[in-house]
């Protein structure tokens, strides 16, 4: 489904390849034809097949991180966005990039290239250890404490980023509304690539841990009695997390909701058996963000509608539905 | 199977327990009794393992249990918590089967089905095994923990130990001996059992041993003769008591008032 879905995206598009199909274009650039404009080549290879991936990558991320984080703790509200993580990565991406020129020159190279990337993971880190220090205690959450902190971060997060835009210069401005709205239009192979890297080392890390995920329903003392390491476990699921939002947002900017979406979708099929819907997750989440994305660059051509607003209408909906169902329970 | 020595555990100054010694042998079917807040529980996580609190003088298997690898113990050892979650979204042979959790990667073997089910028949679930755990009744969600648990060490290592919380709390009187006697023929192949009991007339029917706790301290321990006497009993529970023989198997009976 997914594959078929890419191919479609495949072809929508403002741009217009001589009335052929964008696909054999693409066929073409593999067998690397040398009949092939450049230009073509260019929109295919660089600027459609990159977005397509990217956002598979972005998306099936996304959902994979708030399905892990519903399972640590254990409530179907806990999102990245929603407890303040996405705020976390936005705000120290947004100080990386204003405030950046004036120490990048003491960073070794490497940090330098990465700057905004290491920051944005450094910033959901400290707001996911936050959100757990005050939520968590004796292994129970509170859930409205979770959310609570989540808004805190994220009004700490606005004001500061506010106060940025203010004192930004015209490009670095560009690059702030960029992180606010969220979009896979600066997709480029060089990032899929860091992305598909943190895909592979989050994924094998994290797949294989939903019958831990299952277990810790039971309490956390009772997944111990269940032989699972449950400190080591919050650890992974911590840092994996914060890993994969914090790329996420270095690289597409704020995508609100997909890890909220998702899983709710899969919790009305399979419940909250995790062994199912952490793996089903990560492709559901492509698929996902994928439609999402073709229909934000094809509904008001050749311009293009912000990914976050598409994402936002599904997810509010959503969010209220989960809301209303544990009414009683919250 | 399991030793421990001068088992101390401090809350706040106050003396939770103080100076327990805890000894069980293969096969036997150990009853903890006393009144509320003697540390019958604390005991009991101390003794497997959940609470870390400072060195205890543990030995599991004569070797201390802080050197058992937690994924190793899980086979050896299982316990059945008092208070069990009661939102588990999802179906009862889930539940059941996260019993089977230690030994399976990815996809749960013909075996671990077989244990799932012989579980569920004998601890009389089966037939609500495609139902909602969350629709279940506190009696049903207790016999699918104490199956889970008990599939839990379904295998074929020797000389398992299994602790079991206030097992029969919300079970009716058929389902009270029912899981009696899956504990007592968990027991029967040399494997043992330690559990917290509150009504005193069936630990005399089917414990080994009794373990009588007030105030943090051991206040009688032996067999189910020895310990229970009115004098011991009333003066645990501070309250008078009457004892006689069992009519039928002999135990000693309890009339409290």
């Amino acid at each position: 489904m997914l594959v078929i879905l890419a191919i479609v995206a495949l072809y929508v598009g403002v741009y217009d390849f001589n009335g052929v199909s964008p696909f054999t274009v693409l066929i073409q650039f593999i067998q690397g034809d040398p009949n092939l404009q450049l230009s073509d080549k260019y929109v295919i290879w660089d600027v459609r097949a990159s977005r397509i991936v990217m956002a598979i990558l972005v998306g099936s991320m996304l959902a994979v991180s708030g399905t892990s984080l519903q399972g640590l703790f254990k409530n179907p509200l806990a999102t990245g966005d929603l407890i303040g993580l996405t705020s976390g990565a936005t705000l120290l991406a947004a100080i990386s990039i204003v405030l950046g020129g004036y120490f990048k020159e003491y960073l070794p190279e490497m940090v330098q290239f990465s700057l905004t990337g290491i920051a944005a993971f450094i910033g959901a880190l400290l707001a996911m250890m936050l959100v757990y220090r005050i939520s968590t205690s004796g292994g129970k959450t509170n859930v409205v404490m979770m959310l609570l902190s989540g808004v805190a971060i994220t009004a700490i997060g606005f004001s500061i980023t506010g106060f940025l835009i203010y004192i930004s210069k015209d490009e670095q401005l560009r690059d702030l509304t960029f992180w606010n709205m969220g979009s896979l239009a600066a997709a480029t192979w060089t990032k899929n690539i860091v992305l598909a890297v943190v895909v592979i080392i989050s994924y094998t890390v994290l797949l294989p841990k939903g019958k831990a995920l299952n277990a810790m329903m039971l309490g956390e003392k009772d997944a111990q009695h269940l032989g699972i390491n449950v400190e080591k476990l919050k650890k992974q699921i911590v840092i994996i997390t914060a890993l994969m939002v914090g790329t996420c947002v270095a690289f597409s900017g704020t995508i609100g909701f997909v890890g909220l979406i998702v899983p709710y979708i899969l919790r009305l099929l399979f419940k909250s058996n995790y062994t199912f819907i952490l793996p089903l997750s990560a492709v559901c989440g492509s698929i996902l963000l994928l439609v999402a994305d073709t229909f934000s660059r094809s509904i008001v051509q050749p311009s293009e509608l912000p990914i976050g607003i598409l994402t936002a209408l599904m997810g509010g909906p959503i969010f209220i539905a989960i809301l209303i169902k544990f009414k009683k329970s919250l | 199977m399991i030793k421990a020595h001068q088992i101390n555990y401090l809350h706040k100054d106050f003396h939770i327990l103080d100076g327990v010694d805890v000894s069980l042998n293969y096969g036997e079917f150990l009853a903890i009794v006393g009144p509320n807040g003697a540390g019958k529980s604390s005991l009991l996580s101390i003794l497997a393992n959940e609470v870390k609190y400072g060195k205890q003088n543990i030995l599991f298997k004569d070797k201390s249990i802080y050197e058992w690898e937690v994924r190793e113990l899980s086979v050896h050892k299982a316990k059945f918590s008092q208070h069990n979650s009661n939102e588990i979204p999802l179906q009862v042979k889930d539940v059941v089967m996260m019993g089977r959790y230690p030994y399976f990667d990815s996809q749960p073997r013909k075996e671990d089905f077989e244990a799932m089910n012989k579980l569920m028949y004998e601890t009389d679930v089966y037939h609500l095994k495609e139902r909602d755990y969350n629709t279940l009744s506190g009696g049903e969600k207790q016999r699918v923990h104490l199956s889970r648990v008990m599939a839990q060490l379904e295998n074929e290592i020797e000389q398992k130990l299994v602790f079991l919380d206030e097992p029969l709390n919300n079970l009716d009187v058929k389902h009270q001996y029912k899981a009696l006697e899956i504990i007592k023929k968990f027991t029967n192949n040399a494997n043992s059992a330690i559990v917290v009991l509150h009504d005193l007339n069936l630990a005399a029917q089917f414990a080994d041993k009794i373990l009588l706790m007030k105030g943090g301290k051991v206040s009688a321990y032996g067999t189910p003769g020895e310990v229970f006497t009115s004098e011991n009993i009333s003066h645990a529970y501070n309250f008078p008591c009457t004892i006689c023989p069992h009519p039928v198997n002999a135990t000693p009976m309890i009339i409290f008032g």
